[in-house]
């Protein structure tokens, strides 16, 4: 008798689909990757520089399954939000710099009209299986800080976001999130870029400015 | 003579579909009795409900029908339009009113861009195709003798959509058409599945196409 076991066809095949049926129990891992086009829009004569935290620049949201009839899910999405910011940045301002370190006393940083400092405060996702509706939702939160090169606040606001895509024939929860996460990111672009100057603090700092005579310009007036 | 059957099945089995309804309504204030001659048209989908979506694929079949039955008529692709103009058309930004047009052109890029598309009517739709009543119910099994399925379901589709016309050199509304198709499909299963599916969006999407080349084409 031999010491290997034989295993038959029936036994292989058994034993393939228990394997694809315990995939399926796995987390489900979304990573957001998209290009996005630049805003087009009249520029602020502005020099802006931007600081992408470690935290922003991977962020990755995990919600862990509460039971067994549920899955885990891991949506990556830094990768995409640094191409977002950058593309919007770009288009939305005379020059970006990004900076060698977080703003503050004592940071040499290069010398920028303001410094921006974006992060994902929350990001939370809906299903059709959790809400019975045939879309498929990303909503996240973001808090925004404009700050001056030694740190000093100038502005913080928070601003949300919000995508959703419908469900599609022989389309994946996978692709589908990613899809919503890539609607989301367009909103938070379009909502960065429709507001900016009229978030009060800004609006502010931005009639403060020493070269009067192109505040109207500054505010997006053509 | 087995393979000959096959063969006949296979080719009947594309004309098995369900029975649709569809009703289309109309309100058109002024048509261009010359068609659109070079100018562009664009169509794009409403999407401020919270829960449902105007598919893109139906924008898309829409701008097909048109461009295919009126080669001269040129629809630009809904992404393209909504890339060239970022992020003025996004759901948060999008207007709602043709007047608010005037606001958009106040940058000088986006006027460029309005420019160079030369587009003359902006088509917004509005509505989805949803699932109701669903009945019946179906096994499948699967074992080392083969697997099949046994049982019926059915089920019905309802689609609504309405289509509003801009005219982009007026910033007015100029026309507004409305279509509702529904259907019921069938899958009754002895050993394979046959689905016996009701065209409900793609007849929408034809309904909606063909009024809408009534008032953007000459030939129509």
């Amino acid at each position: 008798m031999s010491g290997l076991m034989t295993i038959g066809p029936d036994r292989w095949l058994a034993a393939s689909l228990l394997v694809v049926l315990l995939a399926g129990c796995g987390t489900k891992q979304v990573v957001v990757q998209s290009e996005f086009p630049p805003p087009v829009m009249n520029r602020l004569p502005l020099t802006i520089g931007v600081w992408y935290g470690e935290e922003f620049a991977n962020h990755e949201f995990f919600d862990e399954a509460a039971g067994r009839a549920e899955t885990s899910w891991l949506v990556n999405t830094g990768q995409a939000q640094v191409q977002l910011w950058d593309t919007l940045l770009r288009g939305m301002f005379r020059e970006v710099v990004y900076m060698n370190g977080r703003p503050g006393p004592g940071q040499m940083n290069p010398v920028v009209d303001a410094v921006l400092v974006p992060t994902v405060e929350e990001l939370q996702y809906a299903i059709p299986a959790h809400t019975s509706v045939k879309v498929y939702e990303i909503w996240m939160r973001y808090r925004l800080q404009l700050v001056t090169t030694g740190g000093t606040p100038i502005a913080e606001w928070t601003m949300p976001a919000y995508g959703k895509t419908p469900t599609a024939f022989m389309q994946s929860d996978e692709g589908a999130v990613r899809l919503a996460a890539i609607v989301a990111l367009r909103d938070a672009g379009a909502h960065f870029a429709s507001t900016f100057t009229r978030v009060p603090a800004v609006a502010q700092w931005l009639d403060g400015l020493p070269r009067a005579g192109d505040t109207a310009r500054r505010r997006g007036r053509p | 003579m087995n393979l000959r059957r096959l063969a006949i099945s296979a080719c009947l089995l594309p004309w098995l579909a369900g029975c649709v309804n569809s009703t289309v309504d109309q309100m058109v204030f002024n048509t261009p009795g010359a068609g659109i001659g070079d100018a562009s048209v664009v169509i794009l989908g409403r999407r401020h409900a919270s829960d449902y979506e105007t598919e893109p694929e139906f924008i898309r079949c829409v701008g097909n029908h048109i461009s295919s039955r009126d080669k001269t008529i040129s629809v630009v692709g809904e992404q393209q339009f909504l890339d060239a103009l970022y992020p003025w058309f996004e759901p948060r930004t999008a207007p709602l009113r043709p007047a608010d047009l005037e606001r958009l052109l106040e940058h000088r890029d986006v006027a460029a861009a309005f420019a160079t598309m030369q587009t003359r009517y902006m088509i917004w739709i509005d509505g989805s195709t949803v699932r109701n009543d669903s009945a019946g119910s179906m096994t499948c099994g699967i074992g080392p003798g083969g697997a099949g399925c046994f049982g019926f379901g059915t089920w019905s589709n309802d689609a609504n959509y309405e289509a509003t016309i801009w005219d982009f050199s007026k910033r007015a509304e100029v026309g507004r058409i409305s279509t509702s198709a529904s259907g019921q499909s069938y899958m009754p299963a002895v050993v394979v599945p046959i689905p016996i599916i009701a065209p409900v969006q793609g007849t929408a999407c034809d309904s909606i196409g063909d009024q809408l080349l009534e008032f953007l084409s000459a030939d129509y």
